[in-house]
């Protein structure tokens, strides 16, 4: 069912603070919309207001072509077609059956015809078999997806997540990806989501909101945002990996960018002149011996610097300059490397990003 | 006289045992006295504490706000009442040539209920609008969120706020049953009929009846402990939020 | 609501079943003096009376000052208390009424068996106390007062007075205001080694706790101490029990009761005296009338 939702000349203010200033977005009916934002950016402020549970100061919210008045009845009745997450995860005292059920009790909803849809749904957070277990007795990643699945046993048209995999480990984070996959490939559900997690942002949603300190910085598809990031960007995005050089155009239609240090890169894009480029950690092959392999970019160097992130290590590497390499921690283990260890690194010139 | 509180121990525990009458007659009664005040007081006080703690989303105009402020405070400050304060108050209420003088209820175990229960009922109140106000947010959003009325919402608050009413009555049972100084006042301690644990505590420490005293107290602290481990286990399970 | 219709049911329920409670038996109040009541004669005396009326006997023990106070307000329905001064502004503000002698017992002076103040075996306690007041000031001797408006308190005062003294722990350190009944001031003394005056009925009852007291003056006429029973005028309170509270009193001053009050032993003394039918020794100690009263409360259905 289509929910299209727009916001226009939002403004939300605490006491004298200036949460939102001036925002104003359209999300298409079907859509997943990420907001992306340091903490105090008013990403929960924002979807709290469009969760109808809090007032803006002025601006409207329109959804489906109709703004939004402030009649409790009106708002409650719109409420029961939106779902949210909360970034703490709150859960009721009681068994999960309950908790999922609630949603549909309070539509009046008898327990024969919730219990199909109950299942269902923890089905799809893969929590079937939890049915009895008391709520708060579960880990923090098994009740985020509960509370996932409360939200989504109604059938929302409307999905408002906020930071939904914030602190989860990476396979309870993927169980709650995939959940919102699916329901917006089969629903069609329009999603607004609050994340930190940039790599969520590029995998889930179609287009991107970057908020920084109440305002609106960008709007876009992710590749047109993080294909030129701005520096508030890079910073907060922890960009790494980033050189200026100069760059020049070769005979196949590619860019080799010296950017010092007795190193060239080479990029898939035409470029010329001074130009900043930077490469994800993750993109970039780390080998013990050389690489034959179709990778444009192959360099020699030493490891300077080890750092362990639990399921992923980042390694400093100095192959003239010094990169930022990520890889698993169990990559790491099998090739027993450690600091002065030599290495090989390798890039595809399509992974070499500008500014 | 360091001899004296040995054998006092030893004696002490003589009237326990042998379920010494006037020992039950008074153990007896201050359950009655505190229970009752207790109860009635839970009736009187769970409500009014639950309706102060939802009073946040009823309303967020200025006066609304003044008025929960106001609230708020005077049952704090009658949480702190010194009982043998609402002793005296009560005492005046019910003595002879006072306004209720004409119930005749001074120095009678329903007096002693009268005073407990003033003591008791701002206890319950502000444990009780506390346990509701601390999850009356989270719980009422996720409610609503989840497309409940206003008034299932505050349905499923009061569920969850269930353990700290829970909390409220045992903590006021406590203070009860350990008060001596306004049930002294407005129950005269006459014997074997308004004497409790801790007036008849008073009482035999001034004779000098020391094992006595100490049995008593043995008592008094046993009922303590048996409270305090209810409220132990009921934190506990709470704590698995 | 219907939580407003419990909360009335449980309230009235309550409220009937306590009445019921207090109601099995008649109930007469009798306000009294902490040292009558900690000597124990009540609790010696009282289920005589009782079962024997079958009324309940509610013993308030206070102080003197209270006791009457309790009286006056209507919440007894007689005293018994040793103060003559107190007790006639009781009759003279007609809410007590029929004023009469029951028994006396003595006061006596305990002090450290050291006796640092030398007056041991005297019989005048007047002097008894100048002596204890000048070591006291020399810082050899510590006295306790009860400082609580009791009998005893008036008593020890009125000693004080002839002395031309008026002693407070502000002037005099050696002086030493309790504010407490006597068994806690008993056991005060013996803890400081101070003297005190007490009635002799508690120094009896306390005695074995207190090891490092003895008596030191004692028989003289100066520290009689008379008890009294007055009724609470009905006329100003006519809801309380004035008929149990005239049988009540009768039966103290009753051949039976007195003969009782006379049986009355602890550590092996007899603590009371009785008074009421002994006319010429009721007089001497402050009761004029009781000729009068006696027949008035013998005429007494």
């Amino acid at each position: 069912m289509p929910f299209h939702v727009e916001a226009r000349n939002l403004y939300k203010e605490y006491s004298g603070k200036k949460v939102l200033t001036d925002i104003s977005f359209g999300v298409e009916s079907g859509e997943i919309f990420a907001l992306i934002g340091p903490n105090g950016a008013g990403k929960t402020t924002l979807l709290r207001i469009l969760d109808l549970l809090e007032e803006p100061s002025s601006g409207t919210v329109w959804f489906e072509g109709t703004q939004v008045n402030c009649s409790a009845r009106d708002r409650q009745a719109l409420r029961r077609r939106i779902g949210m997450v909360f970034q703490q995860t709150v859960l009721f005292n009681m068994n999960v059956f309950d908790n999922v059920a609630y949603g549909l009790k309070v539509r009046g909803e008898n327990r024969k015809s919730a219990e199909q849809k109950v299942i269902a749904a923890l089905e799809l957070v893969q929590l079937r078999g939890f049915e009895h277990k008391n709520a708060l007795a579960l880990s923090g990643g098994e009740a985020q997806r509960v509370a996932l699945a409360q939200a989504l046993v109604t059938e929302p048209e409307l999905l408002l997540l906020d930071e939904p995999t914030a602190n989860l480990d990476p396979r309870n984070v993927s169980i709650i990806e995939e959940a919102l996959s699916r329901v917006n490939r089969e629903r069609k559900s329009t999603m607004i989501m609050a994340t930190h997690n940039m790599f969520q942002a590029e995998n889930l949603a179609h287009r991107v909101v970057v908020l920084n300190e109440g305002r609106i910085e960008r709007i876009g598809t992710f590749q047109e945002i993080f294909g030129k990031p701005s520096k508030f960007l890079m910073d907060f995005a922890r960009l790494e990996n980033i050189f200026s050089g100069v760059s020049r155009v070769t005979a196949e239609g590619t860019s080799i960018v010296d950017v010092g240090d007795g190193l060239s890169v080479e990029a898939a894009f035409e470029k010329v002149g001074n130009t900043t480029i930077y490469v994800r950690p993750e993109d970039i092959f780390l080998s013990t011996h050389p690489l034959v392999s179709s990778a444009r970019n192959t360099f020699e160097g030493r490891i300077v610097q080890i750092s362990d992130f639990g399921s992923v290590v980042k390694l400093k590497v100095r192959a003239g300059k010094d990169f930022i390499v990520q890889i698993t921690k169990r990559s790491f283990n099998e090739m027993r490397l450690n600091v002065d260890s030599r290495v090989f690194l390798a890039f595809k010139a399509s992974s070499v990003q500008t500014v | 006289m360091e001899n004296s509180l040995l054998e006092a121990l030893q004696r002490a525990f003589q009237p326990i045992f042998s379920l010494n009458q006037e020992v039950l007659n008074i153990t007896l009664l201050s359950l009655r006295v505190s229970g009752t005040a207790v109860l009635i007081g839970a009736l009187i006080g769970v409500p009014i504490g639950t309706v102060l703690g939802l009073r946040r989303f009823r309303g967020k105009q200025i006066l609304i706000r003044f008025v929960d402020i106001t609230l708020r405070s005077i049952v704090n400050t009658f949480m702190g009442l010194p009982p043998v304060v609402v002793g005296l108050a009560v005492y005046l209420l019910l003595t002879a040539s006072g306004p209720l003088g004409p119930l005749g209820l001074l120095y009678t175990p329903t007096a002693m209920i009268i005073t407990q229960l003033v003591m008791v009922v701002p206890i319950i109140i502000g444990i009780t609008m506390s346990a509701v106000g601390s999850v009356e947010k989270a719980i009422r959003e996720k409610a609503l969120s989840l497309g409940a009325t206003d008034r299932q919402a505050a349905w499923m608050v009061l569920k969850e706020a269930r353990m700290g009413m829970l909390t409220a009555i045992i903590v006021a049972f406590g203070a009860a049953i350990s008060e001596v100084g306004g049930i002294m006042i407005t129950g005269g301690n006459i014997r074997w009929f308004t004497r409790t644990l801790t007036t008849a505590i008073v009482v035999e420490v001034e004779l000098g009846n020391f094992a006595l005293a100490i049995s008593l107290g043995i008592i008094l602290l046993s009922m303590s402990f048996a409270i305090n481990v209810m409220l132990t286990i009921i934190q506990l399970r709470g704590a698995e939020r | 609501m219907i939580a407003f219709i419990i909360l009335a049911f449980v309230v009235a329920s309550v409220f009937a079943y306590e009445q019921y409670l207090s109601s099995q038996k008649s109930v007469v109040v009798l306000a009294t003096t902490t040292s009558t009541y900690d000597s124990g004669l009540l609790d010696y005396l009282m289920p005589k009376f009782e079962s024997k009326y079958g009324v309940s006997v509610h013993i308030i023990s206070v102080g003197t000052g209270q006791a009457i106070e309790t009286a006056k307000r209507g919440d007894a329905d007689l005293v018994l208390v040793h103060s003559k001064k107190l007790e006639l502004e009781f009759t003279n503000s007609t809410y007590g009424i029929h004023r009469v002698g029951v028994m006396y017992n003595d006061f006596i002076i305990i002090g450290p068996t050291n006796d640092s103040a030398g007056i041991n075996g005297l019989t005048n306690t007047t002097e008894a106390f100048k002596r204890i007041a000048n070591k006291g000031a020399e810082g050899n001797a510590i006295f306790v007062s009860r400082a609580d408006r009791s009998g005893t308190n008036m008593l020890e005062l009125s000693i004080w007075i002839k002395l031309g003294m008026a002693p407070s722990n502000t002037t005099q350190a050696w002086y030493l205001e309790a504010g407490a009944s006597m068994g806690t001031v008993l056991r005060m003394a013996n803890e400081k080694g101070a003297y005190t005056l007490t009635d002799r009925a508690t120094w009896l009852s306390f005695r074995s706790q207190l090891s490092r007291m003895a008596v030191l003056v004692q028989s003289d006429e100066q520290l009689l101490n008379p008890y009294a029973v007055i009724l609470v005028n009905p006329e100003k309170y006519p809801r309380r029990n004035y008929k149990m509270a005239v049988a009540l009193a009768k039966f103290m001053i009753s051949e039976e009761g007195q003969n009782l009050i006379a049986s009355f032993i602890k550590e092996g003394e007899t603590l009371f005296t009785p008074i009421a039918r002994n006319l010429e020794l009721a007089k001497k100690l402050g009761f004029p009338d009781q000729e009068y009263e006696l027949a008035w409360y013998d005429a007494q259905p």
